[in-house]
């Protein structure tokens, strides 16, 4: 699974303390996002999505594994 | 910040009792202790480290635990438990072979599982969870 969250944190000019503090986890929890190092919870992938304003699929990718 | 405290609190009583017994044991100490005093030197190097990344990210405003660090600790605790299973079993083979007394026997496999936690803790922390 891909994501957006750098492209969109930029976009918003947020910075990752300012995106961490808004969806109540840890600065280091971002960067691991962000290294696509961490499948975010659904609760925690909703909240990213609501801060940027758009839609799960939005900023998540699903690749098929097959 | 009790969590973050509380690390601080069980990190300095583990210093204070190894200090008590490093008194205590003066001038009797063999080269099993010396390797077992700095081990748990490191241990609680190790802890003090946890603690003041708990501190940062309070006052940072964010909070001290979140769902990856309680799932990189649950994960954590998993694979140290399994390899401490081999680990008490490799002691057992060890007691018959090696002149080593019953304490200092428990005592390196007590800080075996230790320093089994800690590398666990800092492998899943590099590497991340990426297919959980």
């Amino acid at each position: 699974m891909n994501n957006r969250i750098r492209e969109l944190r930029a976009r918003h000019n947020m910075t990752q303390d300012d995106l961490a503090r808004k969806v109540n986890v840890r600065r280091e929890t971002i960067v691991f996002l962000e290294k696509n190092k961490y499948n975010p919870s659904l609760r925690l992938a909703y909240d990213i999505a609501k801060v940027f304003g758009i839609t799960i699929e939005e900023v998540f990718l699903f690749e098929s594994e097959t | 910040m009790k969590r973050s405290v509380l690390v601080f609190l069980v990190a300095g009583l583990v210093l204070l009792t190894s200090l008590l017994w490093m008194v205590n044991s003066a001038g009797m100490a063999d080269l099993t202790d010396t390797i077992q005093f700095g081990v748990i030197g490191l241990l609680v190097a190790f802890a003090v480290f946890i603690g003041f990344r708990r501190l940062k990210s309070e006052r940072r405003g964010e909070p001290a635990e979140d769902e990856l660090s309680k799932s990189i600790l649950q994960k954590t605790a998993a694979f140290s438990y399994y390899i401490s299973l081999y680990l008490w079993v490799a002691m057992i083979y060890i007691k018959d072979r090696v002149n080593m007394d019953t304490e200092q026997l428990l005592g390196t496999g007590i800080l075996g599982m230790a320093i089994t936690f800690a590398l666990c803790w800092l492998i899943l922390n590099f590497r991340g969870m990426r297919h959980e």
